[in-house]
């Protein structure tokens, strides 16, 4: 097949991984399904979905959660198996291409998600004044598009036009403390994201419950779910609901649920948060 | 499933909805994260209630771009809420439209904080396991079963999750507004959201500092030493400094740079790794 038009399915098949995002959430960007379209495309199906599942297992620690955001495993997973089937070269070819290349690719997403898309963001502030709904739907659209999905297609058509040897010139040039640091700030963004949530939430009067949250992670190594059980209690009896309230709590079932709204009580039996 | 009584909505209203919030990643951005698309899942609702308010839907169009994050496939959980409360702001001149967005917040941690455990950690580790087994050994069930087991629970996840949201918060809301509970409630959400920020911050900030001070069996880490004080120190005040920064009146830009040439200067001078 001719190359530019592969490079163009490649593209194609990187951007609907992306659109993953598009999509419901719904894992499209996973090496297991990026893998095997390009190998599929490539003409070797099985190689594609064996590469799939090594590169999955290789990036599994890799996933947004949070405001984290992990190596660009799109592109890695579609260029390395595309270089390593091309060369006729086994999974593990696939795999030390693939995740240089995830790294480095995400060095271009983080440029995108810092100068192309807070453009978008800010337009949509704008047409939300003015009151136009459909130029703040048209700004969630294109910014998506714009800013992730369209450059990482970009990437991966001119990368696999350009072939590995090139790839492997670029990526040794980049000094490996700048793929570390990268590393370094990514384990970092999260607390941009969390800053911001505490502008929203947070005072003087209430911060001790963020530092009961903190501790009890920190010193009893309690998951964050566990943390929210708790949590949840301490909301409970804070607003009074687990009160004394001069009842005997053992009679307190199903009737004295509903006279508990006119008591001032909230009936969080309902409440399904 | 059901929809509970509406005078302005109809379950084709939520519907699109439904389908909108498929897309609540796709413009995910470091400043607000999830705002568009979340902004975007609410408009046409919006539109139906308000209709012809452009003052009153403006206001709501901006409310809705404000920062946001929770585990995509639970994001029509608040959705129905925020709609339920939309159209009690519609009707009942009384209603306070700042506890639209609080309610919000206060459900953004405890969410994700199950939500991720459970579709991240549980649900996708599952489909992983199946997925990739059979993918070794080149079967292309591998990716498929990967797809499903994941994206049914998701989907009907996502599904349910708006109808009983719009339920919840149309019988609720309500009730909670008229019986002055609402002041009640934000502060036990904000006790309950804080407390999961706190444990997020303690588990998702990496921040490490591994130079040696001192030397043979004496020596010990930076890293050891912050510990000894308070484990997890380090991602905290930093994520107190970004929170600083931010107050401060720091745009979005600088601080992304910032963290980027805090990793590199780091992982270059062996400070941090």
């Amino acid at each position: 097949m001719n190359v530019y038009l592969t490079a163009i399915i490649l593209a194609l098949i990187a951007m609907l991984g992306n659109g993953e995002y598009f999509l419901g959430s719904s894992m499209l960007s996973r090496p297991l399904v990026t893998c095997t379209l390009t190998g599929l495309v490539l003409g070797n199906l099985q190689q594609g979905i064996i590469m799939g599942a090594t590169l999955e297992l290789a990036f599994v620690g890799s996933f947004s959660i949070g405001a984290a955001i992990p190596p660009e495993i799109i592109s890695g997973s579609v260029l390395g198996t595309a270089f390593a089937i091309g060369a006729g070269k086994s999974t593990a070819v696939a795999l030390t291409l693939g995740i240089p290349i995830a790294s480095l690719v995400l060095v271009i997403k983080n440029l995108c998600f810092i100068f192309i898309l807070p453009y978008f963001v800010h337009r949509a502030d704008h047409y939300a004044e003015v009151g136009d709904g459909s130029g703040v739907s048209r700004m969630n659209v294109l910014g998506g598009f714009f800013s992730v999905n369209l450059p990482i297609g970009l990437v991966v058509g001119i990368s696999y036009i350009l072939g590995s040897p090139v790839i492997k010139v670029i990526l040794n040039a980049i000094p490996q403390f700048i793929i570390n640091g990268l590393g370094i700030a990514t384990g970092l963004l999260p607390a941009y994201g969390f800053a911001l949530l505490m502008k929203m939430m947070i005072n003087k009067k209430n911060a001790t419950f963020f530092i009961i949250g903190f501790a009890l992670a920190v010193y009893l190594k309690i998951s964050v779910t566990g943390v929210a059980i708790f949590g949840a209690c301490l909301a409970l009896i804070l607003t009074g609901y687990s009160a004394f309230n001069g009842k005997p709590i053992v009679n307190m079932t199903t009737n004295s649920n509903k006279t508990n709204v006119e008591d001032g009580g909230i009936d969080y039996e309902d409440e399904e948060f | 499933m059901k929809m509970k009584n509406s005078k302005l909505l109809t379950k084709r209203d939520l519907m699109k909805t439904f389908w909108r919030s498929f897309t609540m990643e796709w413009a995910w951005n470091y400043e607000r994260q999830m705002n568009l698309g979340y902004a975007y899942s609410m408009v046409p609702a919006l539109r139906k209630i308000y209709g012809n308010n452009k003052e009153k839907l403006k206001a709501a169009y901006q409310r809705h771009l404000e920062f946001y994050n929770v585990t995509p496939w639970l994001s029509t959980f608040p959705l129905g809420i925020s709609i339920a409360m939309e159209e009690q702001n519609e009707l009942d001149p009384e209603f306070d439209d700042a506890s639209i967005n609080n309610i919000k917040v206060a459900l953004m941690g405890p969410l994700s904080g199950i939500g991720d455990s459970f579709f991240w950690g549980t649900l996708r580790v599952i489909a992983t396991g199946i997925g990739t087994s059979l993918a070794m050994q080149g079967n292309i069930l591998g990716p498929i079963l990967f797809l499903l087991i994941f994206n049914i629970p998701a989907l009907l996840t996502r599904y349910y999750g708006l109808f009983i949201g719009y339920n919840v918060g149309s019988s609720f809301i309500d009730k909670i507004q008229k019986t002055g509970l609402m002041d009640k409630l934000t502060y036990g959400a904000s006790v309950l959201g804080l407390a999961v920020v706190g444990a997020m911050v303690a588990s998702m900030v990496t921040l490490k500092m591994p130079l040696k001070i001192g030397s043979g069996a004496e020596a010990t880490t930076v890293q050891k030493i912050c510990d000894g004080i308070v484990p997890g120190i380090l991602p905290l005040l930093f994520t107190l400094f970004i929170f600083w920064l931010d107050r401060k009146g720091w745009k979005s830009q600088y601080i992304l740079l910032l963290i980027a040439a805090i990793g590199i200067f780091g992982a270059w001078s062996g400070l941090l790794g």
